[in-house]
């Protein structure tokens, strides 16, 4: 073999089986994000139970000639192709976690102070706010659901819609939703104090009333049948998420209990992330799109949590035992995040005003708030 | 007063940023965004031929599931129906948001000459608000309401009926010979849809949470007339056991918890700065250990 010709097979093998020269700039664009969003989750510590895999998603798919998001020659899914398709394109990762959830909440500080549902329900005015704005900007009707839904501040339900309504979304929305909650201690304190006075901070609130373990097991037998019946099309994700808290509540299946909780929620959350992130890649994802969906995000964020404080306002009208508005923003159902922000302000105002159980309510409400959100808007478009 | 000041000037910020923000949203109008990218949504139509109909199966615009249109005539033989693309009627001056289920090219033939015709659309996916518009060849009234008349059939569906006249202004072909072509399609408001269907969502939530709320408050009540009624008995506790620090903080946090819901006992009255700062201790940490179940991370 003459040097001529090692020089060609070498320069085939740089050509055709490295990904040297086809890297694009809009492909280092898309890794630097990627870096970025590692960055948050392991420098800054912002979610990063989701945002380290989404990361590494970006960054890993978005270098070219990579196996990873196509088909194979025989029309079998490549490796996250396949995480995504089982996972999420077929809305069983989403569902998965709902339950995990289900079998982590104690729904105690919800049960023993019911009318705190309003307030997740008010906290939803974002969503429905958004989703007007955006279609403004010419986002087609589902597209605005799948961007409304992420003021409701639940990583699964917005992953679980956008699946179903508008998949060329997905990276942007579910980041956009795992951002701005981790982002939540920094965005709804200056709201919280802009919509109440410091006297309003400062109520304090009854002790929460015992809950019996029997009342415990009975409520997501009662929530099942109340929200299952009006809004069928929520089935999948409240199915799971009361099945889950059921699991809990019973007592007598703890090892099924404890595996939702820990090793099957560890290990769908490793493939949600992975798969999230790996649909953002360059071609598709850099367009204007993703920054309307980050702009309408943080402003979705803050409309639900001034809806979620307006509710308490108005609620206050009405009602002789005051209630702290402080926790009305515990309705951006970012568990427990927003509830422990709540709690947080309401200490600076009062340093004996412990509100983290009583915003625990709203902060639980705001769960099944935003997947009965969700589930209007499925019902919408069927 | 300083305080208000601020607030107020926040505030005044705040609304500035979002009108200007309206401004900008208004003056680039829906229509200007509409090329944002491809249209996605585009319906398209398989047609099937039956005896004296053809149906058209499609998805429509902001629908996930399919839905059908029956087509009949009566006053002529109905012989095609067709998709039409929305770029190719060259309209630009419509919103195509507002059309649905796309647009159709309709063909009767055997009509009698200089007379009318009837076609009879037929779904589930109509509503009382669904109007049929059509293409004119006249070059300044472009589009027109067929005036179509609704009739409601079994199972929500249904009936547009539009007329349309051998060589009339809605006869693409424009002649009088015993063929009508029309192109249009069912209309819907995009705006009045859009709306409509935010208010009655939202109010949707406040319902569905409202009627939970309800059932909670009874089973609540419930619940707590059934724990009155019932008697634990004490348990005996060997005092050797358990330091006398440790017995006083479970105790006020034992009058915290079993004081719940019989008197109305606020925090700041069983924990204030009077009290030792182990009993203090012994409130926090109770409360603290009651709070780690919702210490999820995702």
């Amino acid at each position: 073999m003459s040097w001529d010709q090692v020089l060609e097979l070498l320069k085939n093998i740089v050509l055709t089986q490295t990904g040297i020269p086809s890297i694009t700039f809009k492909e280092i664009i898309m890794i630097c994000v990627g870096l970025f969003f590692l960055y948050l989750a392991i420098a800054k510590e912002y979610e990063p139970l989701l945002l380290m895999p989404i990361g590494f998603g970006i960054f890993l798919v978005n270098f070219p000639l990579t196996p990873l998001m196509g088909y194979t020659e025989h029309g079998n899914p490549e490796l996250i192709r396949a995480f995504y398709k089982y996972g999420i394109e077929w809305e069983i990762i989403p569902c998965v976690i709902f339950l995990g959830l289900g079998a982590m909440t104690d729904f105690g500080p919800l049960i023993a102070n019911p009318k705190t549902l309003i307030i997740g329900a008010g906290a939803q005015l974002g969503v429905f706010i958004t989703y007007i704005g955006t279609l403004f900007f010419g986002f087609t009707l589902k597209e605005a659901a799948s961007v409304g839904i992420i003021g409701g501040a639940d990583g699964p339900t917005t992953i679980y819609l956008t699946a179903k309504l508008a998949p060329h979304l997905l990276g942007a929305n579910a980041l956009a939703a795992y951002s701005y909650m981790a982002m939540v201690p920094l965005i709804q304190p200056p709201i919280m104090r802009l919509m109440t006075t410091i006297d309003q901070r400062k109520i304090k609130m009854r002790q929460l009333r015992d809950v019996s373990q029997r009342e415990k097991l009975l409520f997501p037998l009662i929530a099942t049948v109340l929200i299952v019946l009006l809004i069928p099309a929520v089935a999948p994700l409240m199915g799971m998420f009361m099945f889950g808290n059921l699991m809990r509540e019973c007592g007598v299946v703890k090892r099924l209990s404890d595996t939702a909780q820990n090793a099957l929620m560890n290990i769908v959350t490793i493939f949600l992330g992975l798969s999230v992130g790996a649909t953002m890649q360059a071609n598709t994802f850099l367009t204007w799109k993703p920054l309307f969906i980050f702009t309408f995000g943080l402003f979705d964020f803050v409309v639900c949590t001034f809806g979620g404080i307006l509710t308490v306002h108005i609620m206050n009208l009405f009602l002789k035992e005051k209630i702290n508005p402080l926790i009305g923003s515990a309705g951006v159902s970012a568990v427990p995040m927003s509830a422990r922000v709540s709690h947080v302000e309401g200490l600076k105002a009062d340093k004996d005003n412990w509100l983290i159980m009583h915003a625990m309510g709203p902060n639980l409400a705001g769960v099944i708030g935003s997947a009965a959100a969700a589930g209007m808007f499925i019902a919408m478009f069927n | 007063m300083i305080n208000k000041n601020i607030k107020f000037n926040i505030l005044f910020r705040y609304l500035r940023i979002s009108l200007s923000l309206l401004s900008c949203i208004f003056l680039y109008s829906s229509n200007s965004f509409a090329a944002f990218g491809d249209d996605i949504e585009k319906p398209r139509p398989e047609f099937t031929v039956g005896e004296d109909k053809i149906s058209a199966k499609f998805i429509p615009r902001a629908k996930s599931t399919s839905v059908i249109i029956d087509f009949k005539a009566s006053g002529g033989k109905l012989v095609n129906v067709a998709g039409v693309d929305f770029e190719a009627l060259q309209r630009p001056e419509l919103d195509i948001k507002n059309y649905k289920s796309s647009f159709f090219e309709i063909k009767l033939e055997n009509v009698e000459l200089d007379s009318e015709a009837t076609i009879h659309l037929f779904s589930n996916f109509f509503s009382s608000s669904t109007a049929f518009w059509v293409v004119t060849k006249d070059q300044k009234e472009t589009w027109i309401n067929t005036e179509a008349q609704k009739n409601i059939h079994p199972d929500r569906v249904y009936e547009l009926v539009v007329k349309a006249k051998d060589g009339g202004p809605s006869d693409m072909d424009g002649a009088v010979d015993g063929r009508i072509t029309l192109i249009g399609g069912p209309k819907d408001s995009f705006w009045g849809y859009a709306l409509g269907t935010l208010f009655i969502r939202f109010f949707g939530i406040f319902l569905v949470l409202g009627l939970l709320m309800i059932g909670m408050i009874i089973s609540g009540k419930v619940f707590s007339r059934i724990m009155k009624k019932k008697d634990d008995p004490i348990p005996s506790v060997d005092e050797n056991l358990i330091s006398s620090k440790a017995a006083a903080a479970i105790a006020v946090a034992l009058k915290i918890h079993l004081s719940a819901g019989k008197e109305r006992l606020r925090p700041d009255q069983v924990y204030n700065e009077e009290q030792s700062t182990w009993s203090q201790q012994g409130c926090k940490r109770i409360m603290s250990d009651r709070s780690l179940v919702f210490n999820r991370q995702t």
